[in-house]
């Protein structure tokens, strides 16, 4: 029989409890009026109330946050190769690749409207932009620390650049490229609710990032806050989906990886 | 199908240096083909770097080395096995034959075959992850015999493993090498493991690598588990190691 | 008011972690010392703020013995919030969000209302030659902030079906790149800067359909009412002089702003402050600031229909003019 701490799923609900037990009380006993600070309880009761349309801005805000992490997953990967290829690409263009991190998405999203048009285009381009630069800057990571006796062992078989690359460094560095992915997860959902605030469309409701804009336009702080927990779990499903791939891949080799997770 | 006994090199006044420090002094050696040669030494002769050259994954500053014929094919043992853990075993055996372009149908059953002359016919299927120091130490060595190379380098392969498991892939390595006719050069810490596998010791002292001991074994091979308890061999063993302790008490 | 507040969450928590220590921060000024009171705006200096700005400059909060702080406001400022937990006394809102607030449980009290006539509409392009408010909702695209009064009186009175809705930002590029685009805007900002930009925009003032909330309406706590009853309407007072003073020569005071607020030249000034005149004064005419009951009730009984609060008193949503 396993020790009770041992059940996966129960420590991260006893912390849940706790702290929203915690936060439940000090705004009782703080007597916060609910527009300043709702109480979990009342943050529930919306969720409750309002599940189908949150359900909704959900699935198309988790949409888009999907398209942008699939797109950054396949053009971070191919710029990362690219970056591998020669020190002297590395040094001319790798500094712009830290531009993806840096650029402040907000002040360039109206200019993806402008671009994309309204709609998931711009939205699933902001959730590429800002998740795009951690799987570069794994990938490249995995790429240029492949082992030097498994690069010796390939130069006495005398393979070709190519086939080290596709043999044996592309290879190598998944596990890298995974780790990327799983930190651009997290990232891809915020990117595609900053974008809806600047490009979302409206007509089926539009995504969280609108239905936390309409709740705070209502001052509906309850309705606030359960968009964000929903934008929060959206996160979290797409980070476990992520490490599922994560195990599928790995599990038979590269075990250490998993010791932990 | 290549039907010969393996390459013969001649090396002459090879010097290597690290650092200006020289790791290899002027150094003349001739390998004949066919030949099971171990180099033996105290850590920082140069053994490794030797193989290094031999193996073209380094140049000598000065000196030349030559091979005996055109074109040979070489195959390098490392230490560590250096499995690809992405690819099951009998896919990692197959791999040189797959980077020289054999097609699938001709390198699988190869790779097989040779599996089963190592002992793993069994976990061909396995993933490097899956299998103990000495399994991977086999499967290594099959991948290494898999194009049938002229030359055979290994630089201290079994050196991580137990006795028991270092003595049975003593074994499997003599049977590759009386099976597939090659040239062996063989560098390990172990003198009794160099003293029952090789045709020819040599000793290289440290700090420049000169040969201090160039030493013919004259054993009958096969060699077997009854060799290394046998008069003769222990002989051999106290004049090399007697040679060594020499060495390790000469100040540099 | 249709201002853009992504960041409010941020600040709601702030918020209710300093509100609790700092309740009371602007109590009793004390004997001889004058009554201090900050004014948060809830955008930058413009010439909806002009009467503010003209009071202070002139020495009207000073002859009523007020020491007055006006607090620049911006994209994301949440006014309301503010005003709220008590980290400002007084602060510029819309009727609407005032009711709504009230509805919520904030016990907001409306002091002075500025614009007896909604100064926001709907801007598209003249080449369109649409007739009329109806006219935009026939297609085409429409930039607007989801979740305001103003957006569900118009998805009600009209629907949505014909046109494509997407978000406003603050941003005139969107309405310069499409002539097809429509735009929310207030009459006294965006068509200025959009005629500068070459463009020629039409305006649909969004009263034609009725909802016609009090704006720029300066707004306090119950609880400040009741504790400086008095103080409060030698501020009102003196507010209302500073309007006065302002619609019959807004320069100083727009000078004045466009020191705080470079980046809106002179001449904008100038014609924004013209542009705004009969918003203020009303038609038919009315005095400055003055509110009256039926317009607060109409206003409630049209938010309700919209289902954004519960019906409510509205009597004492506002201090009726002396």
């Amino acid at each position: 029989m396993r020790a009770l701490y041992q059940i996966v799923w129960l420590p991260p609900l006893m912390s849940f409890v706790l702290i929203t037990g915690l936060i439940e009380c000090s705004i009782i006993l703080m007597d916060l009026p609910a527009y300043l600070a709702p109480r979990p309880s009342a943050v529930a009761l919306a969720l409750w109330m309002h599940a189908e349309e949150l359900l909704k801005a959900t699935w198309h805000t988790g949409v888009a946050a999907l398209l942008g992490l699939g797109m950054s997953a396949l053009l971070g990967a191919l710029l990362a190769i690219t970056l591998a290829s020669h020190p002297l690409i590395r040094r001319a263009f790798y500094p712009y690749a830290v531009f993806f991190q840096t650029v402040p998405i907000i002040a360039i999203a109206p200019m993806l409207v402008i671009w994309f048009g309204y709609g998931q285009g711009a939205v699933v381009a902001a959730s590429f932009i800002v998740s795009v630069f951690p799987i570069i800057a794994n990938t490249l990571t995995g790429l240029l620390s492949t082992d030097p006796a498994l690069l010796d062992l390939f130069r006495i078989a005398k393979a070709s650049s190519l086939h080290t690359l596709f043999k044996l460094r592309i290879p190598g560095a998944i596990p890298h490229f995974l780790t990327g992915l799983r930190i651009a997860s997290g990232l891809a959902v915020i990117g595609a609710i900053v974008g809806e605030f600047v490009a979302d469309s409206y007509e089926d409701g539009g995504g969280i990032g609108t239905a936390v804009e309409i709740a705070l336009k209502e001052q509906r702080t309850d309705l606030v806050f359960a968009a964000v927990l929903m934008s929060s779990l959206l996160g979290l499903l797409i980070f476990w989906l992520v490490s599922g791939l994560n195990l599928l891949t790995l599990k038979r080799w590269h075990l250490g990886e998993f010791k932990d997770s | 199908m290549k039907h010969r006994q393996g390459a013969g090199l001649k090396l002459r006044g090879i010097h290597r240096q690290f650092e200006g420090r020289p790791v290899l002094n002027h150094l003349d050696l001739d390998i004949a083909p066919g030949e099971f040669l171990a180099i033996i030494g105290p850590s920082g002769c140069g053994k490794s770097t030797l193989l290094r050259l031999i193996a073209d994954l380094d140049q000598p500053d000065q000196g030349t080395l030559d091979q005996s014929e055109e074109d040979v094919d070489v195959a390098f043992v490392f230490q560590d096995p250096c499995l690809l853990p992405w690819r099951s075993v009998i896919e990692n055996v197959a791999l040189p034959l797959e980077l020289q372009g054999v097609p699938h149908h001709h390198r699988m059953p190869a790779a097989e075959a040779l599996l089963k002359t190592v002992g793993l016919g069994e976990a061909q299927g396995k993933f490097p992850q899956q299998l103990s120091g000495g399994m991977k130490m086999r499967v290594s060595l099959a991948r290494a015999l898999i194009t049938r190379p002229d030359l055979l380098l290994l630089d201290e392969p079994f050196a991580a493993l137990d006795d028991i498991t270092r003595h049975h892939l003593d074994d499997h390595l003599q049977s590759l090498w009386l099976n597939h006719p090659m040239t062996v050069v063989f560098v390990t810490h172990s003198l009794s493991e160099a003293v029952y596998l090789a045709d020819r010791v040599v000793l290289l002292s440290a700090g420049g690598g000169d040969i201090t001991l160039d030493y013919k074994v004259p054993l009958a091979h096969p060699r077997t588990p009854a060799t290394r308890v046998s008069t003769p061999f222990i002989d051999h063993l106290k004049i090399v190691s007697e040679a060594f302790e020499l060495l390790a008490r000469t100040p540099e | 008011m249709m201002d853009r507040a992504p960041l409010r969450i941020l600040w709601l928590v702030l918020v209710m972690l300093i509100s609790s220590a700092c309740k009371d921060a602007s109590d009793d000024p004390g004997v001889g010392t004058p009554f201090k009171a900050d004014i948060q705006l809830n955008w930058v200096p413009e010439p909806e703020f002009g009467g503010y700005y003209a009071a202070r400059d002139s020495g009207l909060f000073d002859q009523e013995h007020l020491e007055v702080e006006l607090k620049p406001g911006g994209p994301g400022i949440p006014t309301l919030q503010l005003i709220e937990s008590g980290q400002v006394t007084f602060g510029i809102t819309t009727a609407d969000n005032i009711l709504i607030a009230r509805d919520r449980g904030a016990d907001l009290v409306a002091l002075f209302a500025l614009y007896q006539i909604l100064p926001e509409g709907i801007m598209v392009h003249a080449e369109r030659g649409l007739g009329g408010l109806e006219d935009v909702f026939k297609g085409g695209t429409l930039a607007m902030e989801p979740g305001t009064p103003t957006f569900k009186v118009l998805e009600k009175r009209f629907g949505f079906h014909q046109i494509h809705v997407v978000p406003y930002t603050n941003n005139l590029a969107p309405f310069l790149h499409d002539p097809l685009l429509s735009q929310q805007c207030y009459v006294t900002v965006e068509p200025i800067a959009a005629k500068r930009a070459g463009a020629s925009p039409q305006v649909f003032p969004i009263s034609d359909t009725g909802y016609n909330p009090y704006s720029g309406v300066l707004v306090t706590r119950r609880e400040v009412l009741i504790k400086h009853q008095e103080e409060v309407h030698r501020l009102i007072r003196a507010v209302k002089a500073g309007w006065i003073a302002y619609l019959k020569d807004p320069t100083p005071a727009n000078q004045t702003m466009h020191q705080l607020n470079p980046t809106m030249d002179e001449a904008t000034f100038e014609a924004s402050s013209k542009v705004q005149t009969p918003f203020i004064t009303g038609m038919p005419a009315t005095p400055i600031g003055q509110m009256n009951l039926e317009r607060w009730q109409t206003l409630s009984g049209q938010l309700v229909e919209l289902g954004l609060i519960q019906p409510g008193d509205t009597q004492s949503a506002f201090l009726p003019s002396e």
